[in-house]
């Protein structure tokens, strides 16, 4: 890179996009090395603590949070962060409480097949696939939440759970294509639109991602919105709306939490 | 994650062995090495590089294939998409976001249930239709727009060194 000041010049030898890249993989360690992919959990004093400095905005809705839930378990910015704190939240839910499951087992072990017929092809799922049920195998084990906590913070785990949550929501979206269509910026068919904002890891979510992954596996979520719009409480949006969720995150611009109710 | 990088990149081999694509042979350099791959791919026909067999080197990183692997023709190869060094430079090659070049955002983009036998495929679409707008060699993108019977004769060249005449 050219001295800050430095007039800059195009040398058309030089390799840009190496050094781009690079840069984006100095940023990405020095989150990973601030961070723990999932956290313990935090009591809520941990949030105020991060906006001491803050205004009445946040500091209004911090106390509203703080009235309604307990703790909060932080997760990593690294673009993952919603499935990451949907998966872990979920998986936490059916450690204190498995009437549901069986269902839920059932339903990931037939996602499988149901991709393959999407047309992704069985080698590339696979793997991903045998993860995700080895995770959900330990839960009907009733292994501990501090087990749970340590396959979230394996990177390679971690990342593999991902990877099959955000299969799940492109198959969803694919096969609900012609409703999701609608939604969808840009020139974009819905496969295209899996391929450059689903499928990748690091790609932040939205709401039509959370649509397909509470949708596709029957899992309801609450997301409390900690933004900048001026009231004292926090928005929440149910996803179902009509549902009654036991899984809570915290959304705040760009990223999301896990959020325990009191 | 290597195990996992291991046991996916041996699937992969096995499916492009049972089920080759028309036009491209690969795998690993040796067996003892899973993450050194070497492919050789036809130029399409009806294209200035038909009749070429173009070899190239793939290097896997160990988290494959949570990222993409890099790869590189190590033959000489004069073409908008290709490092004058050989290293291909196409949007399947880079995740959302890692994307300097400004890829159109149609373009197909890495994922882990990408392939190899996705890259190599879309290596050879890039063979025959190459991208201008974003280019790795200026020089080739600039000779392709500007003076394409040059662009041909070069290419020619090439096939015929590929094949050793």
């Amino acid at each position: 890179m050219a001295a800050e000041g430095d007039k800059f010049v195009y040398d058309p030898e030089r390799n840009y996009d190496d050094a781009t890249l690079a840069q984006i993989r100095v940023m990405e360690n020095e989150i990973a090395s601030q961070n723990n992919i999932v956290s313990e959990r935090l009591s809520m004093q941990n949030l105020k603590d991060e906006y001491a400095d803050a205004d009445d905005v946040f500091k209004l809705k911090i106390k509203d949070l703080e009235s309604r839930y307990h703790y909060m378990r932080r997760t990593r910015g690294d673009g993952n962060c919603f499935y990451r704190a949907f998966g872990f939240a979920c998986l936490e839910m059916f450690l204190a409480d498995s009437k549901n499951l069986p269902r839920f087992k059932d339903v990931a072990q037939k996602s499988r097949d149901e991709l393959v017929s999407l047309g992704f092809p069985q080698f590339t799922i696979e793997d991903f696939h045998e993860s995700f049920m080895d995770v959900i195998e330990k839960i009907e084990k009733q292994c501990s939440v501090t087990e749970l906590s340590d396959i979230f913070n394996n990177q390679g785990l971690s990342d593999y759970i991902v990877v099959y949550l955000r299969l799940l929501v492109s198959g969803y979206l694919q096969k609900e294509a012609e409703f999701f269509v609608n939604f969808i910026e840009g020139e974009r068919t819905v496969k295209e639109f899996c391929n450059q904002e689903v499928e990748p890891m690091g790609k932040e979510s939205d709401h039509i991602h959370i649509i397909a992954l509470t949708s596709t596996l029957g899992i309801p979520v609450r997301v409390e919105y900690m933004d900048r719009v001026d009231s004292s409480k926090c928005t929440q949006h149910n996803f179902p709306e009509d549902s009654q969720p036991s899984i809570v995150l915290l959304y705040r611009p760009g990223h999301y939490d896990i959020l325990y109710s009191r | 994650m290597a195990g996992s990088a291991l046991k996916r990149l041996m699937a992969e081999y096995k499916q492009l062995t049972m089920n080759p694509p028309e036009g491209i042979i690969a795998g690993p350099v040796n067996e003892e090495n899973f993450f050194e791959w070497e492919a050789l791919i036809m130029g399409p026909e009806g294209t200035c590089f038909e009749g070429g067999v173009f070899p190239a080197r793939l290097t896997f990183p160990p988290d494959y294939p949570l990222s993409p692997p890099k790869m590189k023709f190590t033959c000489e190869l004069f073409h908008p998409n290709i490092y004058p060094d050989g290293r291909v430079c196409i949007s399947i090659l880079h995740a959302p976001g890692d994307d300097p070049m400004g890829y159109e955002t149609s373009a197909e983009r890495w994922s882990p249930v990408q392939s190899v036998e996705k890259i190599l495929l879309s290596v050879v679409s890039m063979l025959a239709e190459p991208n201008d707008e974003s280019a790795a060699n200026v020089d080739a993108a600039k000779t392709w727009r500007e003076d394409r019977k040059k662009f041909n004769e070069v290419a020619e060249r090439t096939v015929r060194k590929t094949l050793g005449l």
